[in-house]
């Protein structure tokens, strides 16, 4: 089995900053995720951020699995492409999914990603993205996060506050209904993994983000 | 239907009579401008606004020979911005809207540029990116307001723009001198980019900025990365944004869319997802009375007035709280 052989390139989506391939390594079907060059950058900054980010991406895919969150795995790494190689995870975007979703497997779902996003936490990662579009939704209703392009070590309640203030309102612009159960489920997930008193200094830190946008609307 | 627009939120006082096409009959501003490396005091552009407000009023309603044009409504901007400049506005709105007998009407100064870079554009459904000293905001229409799908989570592009002219000897405001001087730099500096999800953060940006200048660094390349390092940021994060809401018309407005470089990025952005791109024209992207002229119309057409009596400021008026109802809802 060669896994260094990526072959047979299928265009899957073209996202905001990197094209996603479907292809095959050895017996894997597998995702090849291509940060492509951005013409409104310029250029030497451009090649920094690509480069940049898929080396961390890289490195903290395979720390959050460590910590036994649910997220592909990586299997290359071209950092001079800006290109890695992970395995597919079959499921939905979670942002087409939710609006169909029942409300009881809504709630179960998301008090499962709240235990998820405690882990990673604890393990001392922020996904720094997380949003309905980077949450994969599998057969089996449970979520994936993907893209960890924005990630970075930290244990501040700001940083872990901000991945669920993000979270948070990406959910209410688009989805109408279910906002206010389904992050209370995601609560309980997140005090569950991540233990009382650290959670609620980052419950305390999202609050404040929430109003910090508020107040600095000046004229 | 004529409606007279009295914008005082921050430095500059106007005065704008348009009608309900849109058909601007006069567009009358004065700029208070604090001396180098100084920003706008509050009460100081207030005091300026007060002494120019009869001459800027008497002039954009001066539009026929035969004496002054009568307002059917009288629209002033209500917030955000700066308390004193504000008063003055509302001062003038109440008095004219009472001695004249004329409903009043209240204008959000944001949503404002939006709706005068909308009339230009032709667009239906946009996302909107306004940025300028007050807001640096990515937003989409739904039903009654304007959300916000990303912001700034510190200062305004405006903020890092002006702040950084200004402790750097330029004069205020800096947007354009940063602009003159960034086309002569060619040295990207390193400057720390900061994206977190559809957001964007400037003052880490502004600290360092001001610190390579004072290690040496000359002035046009850091105007030049200023901007090249700015800019990329909020273009990413309206790119994310783009794809995420699959929008297909990007419109630009607030005072800094007079950039040339900003335009360019975000055409670029545009261009790649197939979108229409619009930016607010050079003229009706700062801050005029006929923003909130023509935004008066439109919410006076939409039954929105308030008696003088109630007609409070609002210095901190965020964005998503002004009621929109008058883009039609999809």
């Amino acid at each position: 089995m060669d896994t260094n052989q990526v072959n047979d390139l299928i265009l899957m989506h073209r996202g905001a900053e990197a094209d996603l391939y479907l292809t095959q390594v050895g017996p894997w079907k597998a995702v090849l995720k291509r940060r492509i060059e951005k013409k409104y950058r310029q250029k030497y900054l451009d090649a920094w951020i690509r480069k940049e980010r898929t080396t961390k991406e890289a490195t903290m895919l395979g720390e959050a699995r460590k910590a036994g969150v649910r997220t592909p795995t990586l299997l290359r790494l071209d950092s001079e492409e800006s290109s890695l190689t992970m395995s597919l995870i079959p499921g939905k975007l979670a942002r087409d999914r939710l609006d169909i979703m029942k409300p009881k497997a809504g709630e179960d779902l998301f008090q499962d990603l709240g235990q998820q996003i405690g882990k990673l936490h604890r393990k001392g990662i922020v996904h720094g993205d997380l949003t309905t579009s980077n949450l994969i939704i599998s057969e089996e209703n449970t979520a994936y996060m993907i893209d960890f392009g924005l990630a970075s070590s930290s244990i501040e309640a700001e940083d872990r506050a901000v991945d669920l203030h993000l979270l948070r309102r990406s959910i209410a612009t688009s989805h109408s209904f279910g906002v206010e159960k389904w992050f209370k489920a995601l609560s309980k997930g997140y005090t569950d993994s991540l233990g009382h008193r650290d959670s609620a200094s980052v419950y305390r830190k999202a609050s404040e983000i929430a109003r910090r946008g508020r107040y600095f609307a000046i004229r | 239907m004529l409606c007279l627009g009295i914008e005082s939120t921050a430095h500059t006082f106007g005065a704008s009579l348009v009608d309900d096409q849109g058909h601007v009959l006069s567009d009358v501003n004065d700029k208070y401008r604090p001396p180098i490396g100084q920003g706008i005091h509050p009460r100081k552009a207030a005091q300026h606004h007060a002494d120019v407000a009869a001459s800027v009023v008497g002039k954009a309603l001066a539009v026929k020979d035969n004496g002054p044009l009568l307002p059917d409504t009288i629209a002033f901007s209500a917030g955000p911005g700066l308390g004193p400049c504000l008063r003055v506005g509302a001062t003038v709105a109440r008095t004219l809207a009472l001695y004249y007998d004329k409903p009043l009407v209240p204008v959000h100064h944001g949503v404002a540029h939006l709706d005068l870079a909308m009339l230009g554009s032709g667009f239906s459904d946009p996302l909107a990116v306004l940025v300028s000293g007050g807001h640096t905001a990515i937003a989409v229409h739904i039903r009654k307001n304007w959300r916000i799908y990303g912001e700034t989570q510190d200062i305004t592009l405006g903020n890092l723009i002006d702040m950084f002219a200004r402790s750097s000897g330029l004069p205020s405001p800096g947007g354009p001198t940063l602009e003159q001087e960034a086309r002569k730099g060619n040295k990207l500096l390193k400057l720390p980019y900061t994206v977190k999800g559809n957001d964007v953060a400037y003052s880490g940006l502004l600290t360092a900025a001001v610190r390579m200048l004072q290690k040496g660094e000359s002035l046009q390349d850091a105007c030049y990365s200023v901007q090249e390092v700015g800019f990329a940021m909020l273009a990413e994060a309206v790119e994310r944004s783009l794809v995420q809401t699959r929008k297909n018309e990007l419109l630009l407005a607030g005072g800094v869319a007079a950039n040339n470089r900003l335009k360019e990025m975000l055409q670029q952005v545009a261009n790649e997802h197939d979108a229409s791109f619009h930016a607010a024209e050079l003229s009706k992207s700062g801050d005029c009375g006929l923003q909130i002229a023509w935004s008066g119309q439109l919410a006076y057409r939409s039954g929105i007035t308030v008696k003088p009596s109630e007609s409070h400021v609002v210095p901190r008026w965020r964005i998503d709280e002004a009621e929109v109802p008058w883009i039609p809802i999809r």
